[in-house]
């Protein structure tokens, strides 16, 4: 492999893994405090659905993000309402949310674009860190990216030290593994698993307009088509930790990148398989065949107070 | 007599909220999908017209909405089945696919074709529901031996399953029809004659095939098997208290993946039906949402059987009113997506109130 080529590959690997990296931080956070978010697929559609209407009607793509992250609020909310509040199901839940939001975006992107699907969505611009963006080589295919991914891995940093040295990163632990524990300590465990799906939707929102206005700079229905199915997967691979959890995004990339990588190098491998590949790994994992994996004790069991 | 009088008159009220409440729930949903009719600018009167129309407005109508329930059904039972010993069941999808793919393949390249009479379309009726009993009782030893969540495991399997049919029918090696010219597409090739379902009434006309009975008798013999035999005390031992049970002498690996089994066949069975009963090609789009629908029905249930049926009869007669709407009131079918996700939310937050009555008793 040429280091062109591989520039390129580690170029694509990166793009394709980051609204992942997005999500699935988001999902872990979730997660780790007791709620499993199946809706993270919904809340990533909703982001890269509003994210490019913002977008598109005002003009700026920066608006269009922040109106991305808006718009998930409601959703968010109604995820922890219904999974806290009235401790329903949390996978029924989860799939009702994705269930209608595909809905609702399909119908709302015909009714606002309809005839002028086509019309030019302005996009968030590229950026390489300097220096980083000089490089021979790497530096153009590998670090010249959406600056969104840049403003994400910070925010992934951010989380990765609250969760491992704050207290409330002691408290979403708590809440995940020990809820009775964590309630009689005087921790509101509602109000902070509020807060953790609350932070999913933020993150998986900005994933959304990393897919619409950060890499394709269009809206299609249905767009996520898995994506955030695929972050709870890399959080399960990831053994609900965050490092390992990102590993497995860039994974999960690779694979994906592969499939535009191979037939170039001719090599030929179904798609299929590949894309099916993070599915099969993260079976593997859970199945316990990539050493033991330990779910949060309390994941996805409503809290009483 | 007093006694017996106000027992009935709790079940009523039982009966009251069991149906009541998904009653309300599901007319809530449609009524604000009119509202979204109407915001969209097209009138009501004739969007709900042409939903009628491709729900039931012609034999073939109501045939083809009554065949899509029938894989619903199916699903949900399997959704049931496995709840009873506590296991939920998100892997319908795989299933389906599964089955759809094995009863392609039987129906094509396994030579049942040539079986004798009803044979030809019972084998690979068969082996779908067999290989969908594989795709469960895999989640279920995953389960029973390393403790994996069931819920993770069946919705990996699911998108396995599904982009496993999607290689199956781009790949000539496999399911995907010769190629003569480059326009060939990417599915496999009509199945044989002998190898659909036959029609009820042998009239295309009215296409309602001969699941409906099958679906019927299942019903009851999962029905009778939850309720009254040694094997549905077992599941719902296993499901209340899993220590208990064990201790009891209920073998537990064996339950669980007996469970998972049962309900993967009846998935791998839906997609059979879906092959062998209207579809007759294997395409990528094949499984689309229907164990996704399915699984919904079987979660709305609570349990019931006679809750699964009315769930996929309702899913069913909505997914075909709904592709209607889109082609005769361009009123995209996403409504539907809509309406459903408004019905799982509102039953899933209804139940809150429903458990707080029953508990109350």
């Amino acid at each position: 492999m040429s280091p062109e080529i591989l520039a390129v590959f580690c170029g694509s690997t990166v793009r394709l893994a980051a609204p992942l990296f997005l999500a699935a931080t988001g999902e872990l956070v979730s997660e780790r405090a007791g709620v499993l978010n199946m809706s993270v697929e919904g809340m990533m559609l909703t982001g890269a659905f509003a994210g490019a209407v913002g977008s598109w009607a005002t003009g700026n793509p920066m608006l269009g993000l922040i109106i991305g992250v808006i718009a998930v609020i409601p959703v968010a909310l109604l995820q922890a309402f219904l999974s806290n509040t009235l401790r329903a199901n949390q996978i029924v839940t989860g799939i009702g949310i994705n269930i209608l939001v595909l809905g609702a975006t399909t119908l709302a992107y015909r009714e606002i674009f309809g005839a002028r699907s086509r019309s030019e969505i302005p996009g968030l611009a590229k950026w390489a860190p300097p220096g980083l963006g000089e490089l021979p080589v790497f530096g153009e295919a590998l670090f010249r990216q959406t600056w969104l991914l840049y403003l994400g891995l910070a925010l992934i940093a951010l989380t990765a030290w609250v969760l491992a040295r704050t207290a409330l990163g002691l408290s979403i632990h708590a809440c995940g593994v020990a809820p009775k524990a964590a309630d009689k300590s005087g921790l509101s465990v509602t109000r902070t698993r509020y807060a953790a799906v609350l932070f999913t939707g933020i993150m998986s929102a900005l994933a959304g307009c990393f897919l619409s206005i950060g890499d394709i700079h269009t809206f299609t229905e249905g767009m996520t088509s898995g994506a955030g199915y695929l972050a709870i997967a890399a959080v399960i691979f990831g053994n609900w930790k965050i490092g390992r959890t990102l590993l497995a995004c860039l994974l999960f990339g690779a694979a994906t990148a592969l499939q535009f990588q191979l037939p170039a190098l001719g090599i030929e491998v179904p798609n299929a398989l590949l894309i099916m590949l993070p599915y099969l790994l993260a079976l593997l994992a859970v199945g316990g065949l990539v050493g033991r994996q330990t779910a949060p004790a309390a994941l996805t069991v409503p809290w009483r107070a | 007599m007093t006694k017996t009088l106000s027992l009935n008159a709790l079940s009523l009220n039982r009966l009251g909220v069991s149906v009541g409440i998904p009653l309300a729930a599901v007319l809530l949903a449609l009524a604000l999908g009119a509202l979204l009719v109407l915001a969209i600018g097209v009138p009501v009167g004739e969007a709900l017209a042409a939903f009628a129309d491709g729900a039931w407005g012609s034999d073939y109508a109501i045939a083809a909405s009554i065949n899509r329930a029938l894989a619903f059904s199916l699903v949900g039972f399997g959704f049931v089945l496995a709840a009873r010993a506590n296991l939920t069941n998100v892997g319908g999808e795989g299933q389906i696919a599964v089955g759809g793919m094995l009863a392609t393949a039987m129906s094509l390249y396994g030579g049942a074709a040539q079986l004798p009479g009803p044979l030809a379309w019972i084998a690979p009726l068969a082996v779908a529901a067999l290989g969908g009993a594989l795709w469960g009782a895999l989640a279920g030893v995953l389960k029973a031996k390393a403790g994996t969540n069931e819920v993770i495991s069946t919705l990996l399997l699911s998108f396995i399953a599904v982009w496993l049919l999607y290689w199956s029918v781009q790949s000539e090696a496999l399911l995907r029809q010769p190629m003569n010219n480059s326009a060939t597409l990417p599915e496999s090739l009509e199945i044989p004659e002998l190898t659909r379902l036959p029609l009820l009434t042998g009239d295309a006309g009215f296409p309602l095939h001969v699941g409906l009975p099958i679906a019927i008798v299942l019903a009851l013999v999962v029905a009778v098997v939850l309720a009254r035999s040694v094997f549905g005390f077992q599941l719902r031992a296993v499901g209340l208290n899993p220590v208990a049970a064990r201790k009891a002498g209920i073998p537990l690996t064996r339950s669980i993946v007996a469970a998972m089994a049962l309900a993967g066949a009846l998935g791998g069975l839906a997609g059979g039906f879906m092959l062998q009963g209207d579809q007759y090609v294997l395409k990528a789009g094949f499984s689309s949402g229907y164990g996704f629908d399915g699984l919904v029905v079987g979660l709305l249930a609570r349990g019931s059987i006679p809750g699964v049926i009315a769930g996929a009869l309702l899913f069913g007669f909505m997914r075909s009113g709904g592709i209607n709407l889109e082609m005769s009131a361009n009123v995209p079918t996403a409504l539907v997506g809509v309406i459903q996700g408004l019905i799982i939310l509102l039953l899933a937050a209804a139940a809150f109130w429903i458990e707080r009555k029953e508990s109350a008793r």
